[in-house]
C-alpha cells in the first residue's frame, strides 16, 4: 500500500547518474531474456500436474472403453 | 544506425534482438527515472522493474504497432503495469516522497489555494492518501512525475482529452473533500 509523504528533508526523488550507471546493463538484460525465452522445455513425465491430467484422461477413456 | 528513424530501428529489432540495445540505450534512463520516482527512490526495486519492463518489451516486440506515438509511450505503459503489479504484491505500506512544490502545483490546479501552509500541505496529502489506487496513479503521473496528458493518454491507451477529463474529475473530487474537511 502506497502512501505519499511530503519530502521536507529534501530526500532525493531523482536517481543520481551513478545509480543510473549501476543499473544500466544491456548484456545482463539480453542474457536474462535468453534464459527466460530459450530455456529447455521440461519433459512431460517431469511435470506432475500435466502427467496427472493426461493419466486421468487416459483412465477415463479406458473405463469408457471397458464399459462398452 | 544514426540516420535510421525510430520505427526503422524497431523493425530491425523485431528481426534481430541485438538491435534492441539501441532502444535500450535510448530509453533506459527515462524508464528508470520513472520507476525510481514511482517507487519512492528504492533503487534496486526500480532497477528490477526497469529490467522487467525491457524484457517484456523485448519479448512482445513483434506485437508492437507503430501508431505514431514515440516508442517510449509503450515502454511507459509496460513500466506502469510493472509498478502496479509490484504495489499489489506488497503487503506492507511504503512511502513515496513528494516535493512541496509539486503539492503546491496540485493545490493551484485544483483551485484549493494559491499558497498552502505546511499544515495545509499535510492535510492535502492525507486526502490524497484516501484516494483509490487508480486515482493516485493518475495524480502521481500528472503532478509528481510531471508527464504530459499525451504521455498519460498513451500509457492508459486513451485519448488525450479523456486523460484530461479523468484528471480534472479527480481534482474536482479532491476539491470537494478539501472543502468538506475544512
Amino acid at each position: 500500500m502506497r502512501k505519499f509523504i511530503i519530502n521536507r528533508d529534501k530526500k532525493a526523488t531523482k536517481p543520481t547518474d551513478e545509480q543510473i550507471k549501476r543499473q544500466k546493463d544491456f548484456s545482463r538484460l539480453h542474457h536474462e531474456y535468453e534464459r527466460l525465452t530459450k530455456r529447455g522445455k521440461r519433459p512431460l513425465y517431469k511435470d506432475p500436474k500435466l502427467f496427472m491430467l493426461l493419466f486421468i484422461i487416459a483412465l477415463v477413456l479406458f473405463l469408457i472403453f471397458m464399459e462398452s | 544506425m544514426k540516420n535510421m528513424t525510430e520505427s526503422e530501428i524497431v523493425e530491425m529489432a523485431k528481426k534481430d534482438k541485438s538491435y534492441f540495445g539501441v532502444l535500450y540505450n535510448k530509453y533506459f534512463e527515462q524508464i528508470f527515472r520513472f520507476s525510481f520516482q514511482r517507487l519512492g527512490g528504492m533503487e534496486d526495486v526500480a532497477g528490477d522493474v526497469t529490467q522487467q519492463t525491457f524484457i517484456k518489451a523485448m519479448a512482445n516486440l513483434s506485437r508492437y504497432e507503430d501508431r505514431g506515438l514515440p516508442f517510449s509511450s509503450w515502454l511507459y505503459r509496460i513500466a506502469q503495469n510493472e509498478v502496479s503489479m509490484y504495489f499489489r504484491k506488497q503487503k506492507k505500506n511504503y512511502t513515496v516522497p513528494v516535493d512541496e512544490n509539486r503539492i503546491q502545483d496540485l493545490a493551484s490546479e485544483a483551485n484549493l489555494s494559491s499558497y498552502m501552509s505546511m499544515d495545509d500541505q499535510s492535510h492535502l496529502v492525507e486526502i490524497l492518501n484516501e484516494l483509490d489506487e487508480e486515482h493516485m496513479d493518475l495524480i502521481e503521473l500528472r503532478f509528481f512525475q510531471e508527464l504530459s496528458f499525451k504521455e498519460i493518454a498513451a500509457i492508459y491507451s486513451i485519448t488525450e482529452a479523456n486523460a484530461k477529463m479523468r484528471t480534472y474529475r479527480i481534482l474536482e473530487r479532491l476539491g470537494k473533500k478539501w472543502k468538506n474537511s475544512k
